[in-house]
């Protein structure tokens, strides 16, 4: 199969996917109980506002008519009126979704930057002391919930040392004006830094520990193929052998992995937000379930999960284009 | 066991191979503190079972602390022994505190570990099950059926976890059995991408071939051959899996959707002590070290289990 066929085949399944996700989240949404508008205006109102309303967001069509409108509206990229806010969904994802895109950005630029060299330098030294430090930091990083790490992070230096922040997120391109202590861009850049260091880190632990672990492995399997062992007998030094031989073959499963932490990664991102107290798209979903907002939760959902199944397919094509090994059919045709 | 099986060599795990699998289990040092740690938590939990929800707290309440109300003039938010704070200093009979109600913390956490391990358990058995036959369905016979299946996995893998939980809960209510159902749905389509990417290189085995060539129905070439030779992953994933999922139902109480009060859970433990991290960090402390030593439990049993399945990295 060609590549591009493949490209084809993959984003046509990823169509598919998501349609699987609109049409769950449509059913799930719906066989919830409670009166989305009664929980809106309150219990005192009188049944023809309520019925009103209800006409207002369509909510008093047939379930299949609202399905299929639903589908239509959100191929034009309209995913509905919030009915807690009160405008277009679509506005209020754009609106929460720097602090997110932020959160996760540098949570991912964390647990990739520090847990790559740490799974290297583990494998390297495998079954020295540094390398048993290393698999118990992995080991009780996938083990710890990561809102626990938050709250222990801000008992240390919020409550007891007062170095960071505990609350809030603040863009780096916000204007000084509206952020606190800050009178330039400076201050506003280190405001946003230390703002962001807790979260990142409350964030960043899980990735970084999975990482880790499956960048030793990797790099353990490598290390233990003939053709390193033949190199080490040519005589080639263990960095360079470790550098050009064995680290760009061992990389390929550790994409993978760092492909699968995005969705643990915007997973977690609604409870760091929660601990940290961040308007992003997690606290977002978390408002919408409690005020029953459907058109909300369908819209973050549907949010999340494209950008879920737009990076698996990402890290499908660069594994393509990185193994020469991999048919594009894969093993299924 | 048919003659097919005994085809089985190499890369598969004969059923002889699972003594040394569980020898070997034993022998590694690291897996051993595993077993010893899961053993302790699930007596534990046995104990909070029989107590808690079969005789209401029975034995709680003559013999010791309640964990859902509080003792007749027990202090609230008290430090652990030896500590003091503004509420007063740690003293035995609260052997790490007391909550915001005066309750006993680490009774709280004794029978908080039912639903931990419950639905750790209980729910990551039913989703490898159903994930291990749909995944062998999907593997086996390919062509659309797969791509159905496929498509319906990864549904349910692209949204997030905790959202698709939080949606769950939310949507049939906050119970344990909801919660229970709700994390065997998310955990099912592991087991179906695992278990598929098995079967697919079990399939191509030439006793799969030789029982379909006897006439052999496709039911029982996957009941009997390729279910049976793709388990050492499943077995592996599963125990690890019980640690995320555990993970998962402490986040899930954390941010309200898991067991309601007062029933103790640690997740809903750690959601409470927010409000008071600044006078009693302990508080916060225990639920979430309950969470991890259970959790790195699991893994080390997991991590000895892929090892002793896995020749290749011996250690």
């Amino acid at each position: 199969m060609s590549l591009i066929r493949y490209v084809a085949r993959r984003l046509g399944q990823s169509v598919f996917t998501l349609l699987g996700v609109v049409t769950l989240t449509f059913l799930l949404v719906n066989a919830a109980p409670g009166d989305p508008i009664r929980i809106f205006i309150g219990p005192s109102a009188d049944a023809a506002t309520v019925e009103s309303i209800r006409t207002k967001f369509g909510l008093n069509q047939p379930l299949h008519v609202r399905y299929f409108r639903y589908i239509g509206n959100v191929l034009q990229g309209d995913l509905g009126q919030s009915i807690n806010y009160r405008v277009p969904v679509t506005q209020k994802i754009f609106e929460r979704l720097p602090a997110t895109l932020l959160l996760v950005a540098s949570s991912f630029t964390f647990a990739v930057l520090t847990a790559i060299p740490i799974g290297v330098l583990s494998a390297k030294q495998r079954n020295r002391f540094s390398d048993h430090v290393f698999r118990i930091l992995g080991l009780v990083g996938v083990s710890t919930p990561s809102f626990w790490i938050g709250l222990l992070l801000i008992i240390l230096f919020t409550y007891h040392l007062g170095l960071l922040p505990a609350t809030g997120l603040i863009m780096p391109w916000a204007a000084p004006a509206a952020v606190d202590n800050a009178t330039t861009r400076i201050d506003v850049l280190y405001q946003s830094a230390i703002h962001l260091l807790l979260p990142t880190l409350t964030l960043g632990t899980l990735q970084m520990a999975a990482i880790m672990r499956i960048e030793r492995s990797s790099m353990l399997e490598v290390l233990n193929q003939e053709y390193v062992t033949l190199a080490r007998a040519f005589g080639v030094k263990e960095w360079t052998l470790l550098r050009k031989h064995a680290f760009r073959n061992a990389q390929l499963p550790v994409l993978t992995v760092v492909g699968l932490q995005l969705t643990t990664a915007l997973g977690g991102s609604v409870l760091t937000e929660t601990v940290f107290s961040i308007s992003g798209i997690g606290t977002l979903i978390i408002t919408g379930v409690n005020a029953r907002d459907y058109p909300l939760i369908l819209g973050t959902t549907l949010f999340y999960a494209t950008i879920f199944v737009v990076g698996v397919l990402i890290t499908d094509l660069l594994y393509a284009y990185l193994d020469p090994r991999i048919s594009y059919g894969g093993g299924d045709d | 066991m048919s003659d097919a099986d005994s085809d089985s060599v190499s890369t598969q795990t004969s059923l002889a191979g699972w003594t040394d699998v569980t020898a070997q289990l034993r022998q590694n040092a690291t897996s051993r503190w595993g077993l010893y740690v899961i053993a302790v938590v699930i007596a534990v939990a046995v104990w909070a079972f029989i107590d808690g929800v079969l005789l209401g707290y029975h034995f709680a309440e003559t013999y010791w602390h309640s964990p859902v109300t509080a003792d007749p003039g027990a202090r609230s938010l008290l430090p652990p022994v030896g500590i003091t704070n503004e509420f007063g200093t740690g003293v035995w009979a609260h052997p790490l505190g007391t909550d915001h109600r005066g309750r006993d913390i680490l009774a709280r956490l004794v029978y908080g570990t039912r639903i931990a391990i419950q639905i750790g358990i209980v729910a990551t058995g039913l989703g490898a099950a159903v994930g291990t036959v749909i995944g062998a369905i999907s593997g086996y016979y390919g062509g659309w059926v797969d791509d159905v299946l496929q498509r319906l996995v990864e549904t349910f893998y692209a949204i997030p976890f905790i959202v698709l939980m939080i949606a769950i809960m939310s949507t049939f209510g906050r119970n344990l059995w909801i919660a229970i159902v709700g994390v065997s749905v998310i955990t099912t389509p592991v087991f179906a991408r695992l278990i598929r990417s098995e079967v697919l290189s079990v399939r191509e085995e030439e006793y799969i071939e030789a029982a379909k060539a006897a006439g052999v129905r496709d039911r029982n070439i996957i009941r009997r051959h390729i279910i049976p030779n793709s388990l050492a992953p499943v077995l592996v994933q599963a125990t690890l899996q019980v640690g995320v999922n555990i993970l998962i139902v402490a986040a899930l109480s954390f941010l309200g959707f898991g067991a309601q009060p007062p029933t103790p859970s640690w997740g809903a433990m750690l959601a409470q002590s927010r409000t008071y991290m600044l006078p009693n960090p302990w508080f916060s402390f225990w639920p979430g070290l309950a969470i991890l030593v259970t959790v790195v439990g699991f893994n080390l049993i997991g991590d000895g289990l892929r090892d002793a399945f896995d020749p290749r990295l011996d250690d």
